[in-house]
């Protein structure tokens, strides 16, 4: 693997701390109400987060912030990190989401000499910007003159993963099932691309309702092992 | 942009004149109109949009603008649903703009919007909202049935909302409804509803004491549907409700109306003859 790639597999791994071991942006709801139970139930939520929040918030933000690149457009990444933020009606997935961002930016700045991203940690401390995991991956794919599909394929998958380890330990299922999910997804990755590249600016934060009360619906859960 | 020919065009703007809010301008033409006001509340009018094609169909396109100038109220609803009819061509398109200027007061709380057997339908929703202004603003969507008694036969309903708070973007939401791309039972989607609600209110008086009262109050209502509350990043909430009858959303969306009546304003009547 070539030296650059290698070096936004580390923001990939499992056990970099991107905090997204406490949230399970909904999903612990669906575990509750026994929704989803099993593998089988899993991997539905998951193609639907993929499809719903992956695809048409995260990747085509990312497509969008290399635009912005294109054109020198730092605004135009500042108002995406906001968008992505706002787009969001539950507020756990919002707090999720900025957690999440935050402990990225915070590892990341001392791994990664990138003065957009020391630019975006200054605005996250001004309260200027919320901070959102798909555009640090923006910024440090763009700071190692990664393309625009592979930055976004990383980041789809760090997120799967992420969520397929929660789903482990919550629902629970077994590794070996979990690592099966992950190998599934690898193809539903690859054709989310395709689906980003065709997507319109029109097409920004459309919801799938289920995912999207589930959210706001954790909120109220009282026993739970999850921040989202 | 004004000198385009809209299917329908409605202009209403509305100041505060002593105590009363009352109409500044009120201009429409083609098929948008209003009636008269009627003062539900006897300072605040309100206002029933009509839509005189009785539906709207292929290539239709319909603007309107509300001003809400300082310190003045209105209640904005419709006088039944929007029908979108088959579009084989173009879709459907209403853009509406509204300004709320400092301290000012709209509900809008139109009927619910039914898209029948090969609609497409995109609607626009900018808001732009100055200090202190309150927001209740609703939308419901609903499939029409097919002759053959099913459901989810429209082919796009697609609703973008946005507002503003002193130029700064505080909701964005962006419904896109295509059943012939997305399976409408699946998990995570529409599960088993067919019916979409939205209820956003911004005010200065939100609190998060209110929003668990309300969850509270909603908790308690029978019926099969679920609901989901949230704060947004300013002082106010989002309330989304899935179900499968319209009465059952304008019976979520009146829970909130009420308590927030009678919390805010002190106010127990009910401003719509609809719930």
């Amino acid at each position: 693997m070539d030296k650059k790639l290698l070096s936004l597999f580390q923001l990939c791994d499992s056990n970099f701390p991107s905090g997204g071991f406490s949230h399970s942006f909904g999903m612990e709801t669906y575990i509750q109400q026994k929704r989803v139970t099993n593998s089988e139930t899993f991997s539905q939520w998951l193609s639907m987060y993929l499809q719903h929040q992956l695809v048409t918030a995260d990747g085509l933000a990312i497509k969008l912030a290399y635009n912005a690149f294109k054109n020198n457009d730092t605004h135009k990444i500042w108002h995406l990190d906001h968008l992505l933020t706002i787009q969001n009606l539950s507020f756990e997935g919002r707090e999720g989401t900025r957690f999440m961002g935050r402990s990225l930016i915070k590892i990341a700045k001392t791994l990664y000499n990138s003065s957009l991203l020391f630019e975006y940690d200054k605005r996250v401390k001004n309260k200027e910007s919320f901070a959102h995991p798909a555009i640090v991956f923006a910024l440090i794919g763009q700071h190692l003159k990664l393309s625009k599909d592979i930055t976004i394929q990383f980041y789809m998958y760090s997120t799967i993963i992420n969520l397929v380890q929660n789903a482990v330990r919550a629902i629970p299922i077994g590794q070996t099932a979990g690592q099966q999910i992950i190998n599934a997804f690898q193809s539903k990755i690859q054709k989310s691309i395709a689906t980003i590249n065709a997507l319109n600016e029109s097409d920004f934060g459309t919801i799938a309702p289920g995912i999207e009360m589930a959210q706001m619906q954790h909120e109220n859960l009282t026993v739970r092992i999850f921040m989202s | 942009m004004y000198k385009k020919q809209w299917t329908g065009f409605l202009c209403l703007d509305i100041e505060k004149r002593t105590d009363k809010s009352v109409p500044k301008d009120v201009f429409y033409y083609n098929a948008l109109k209003v009636q008269r006001p009627i003062y539900h509340n006897p300072l605040r009018p309100c206002y029933y949009i009509l839509n005189l094609g009785g539906g709207y169909l292929n290539g239709d396109t319909y603007r309107l603008e509300i001003s809400v100038r300082k310190n003045a109220e209105l209640t904005l609803t419709s006088l039944g649903a929007t029908l979108i009819y088959k579009t084989p061509t173009t879709p459907a398109y209403q853009e509406t703009e509204i300004l709320l200027e400092e301290n000012s007061y709209l509900e809008y709380l139109p009927d619910p919007i039914i898209g029948y057997e090969n609609a497409r339908f995109r609607q626009r929703d900018t808001i732009y909202m100055k200090k202190g202004a309150t927001l209740l603003y609703s939308d419901i969507l609903t499939p029409g049935w097919s002759a053959q008694g099913q459901s989810f036969m429209y082919k796009l309903l697609h609703l973008t909302t946005k507002i503003f708070m002193e130029d700064k973007l505080v909701v964005f939401d962006n419904i896109k409804l295509e059943p012939e791309k997305q399976e409408m039972a699946a998990l995570g989607y529409m599960e088993n509803y067919t019916h979409l609600g939205t209820f956003i209110v911004i005010s200065e008086k939100s609190t998060k004491e209110f929003i668990n009262l309300l969850q509270t109050k909603i908790d308690k209502q029978s019926g099969d549907f679920k609901t989901g509350i949230s704060s947004l990043t300013v002082p106010g909430f989002a309330v989304r409700i899935m179900a499968n009858m319209t009465q059952d959303i304008q019976r979520i969306i009146s829970t909130c109306h009420t308590l927030l009546n009678e919390k805010w304003y002190a106010n127990t009547t009910n401003s719509l003859r609809k719930y």
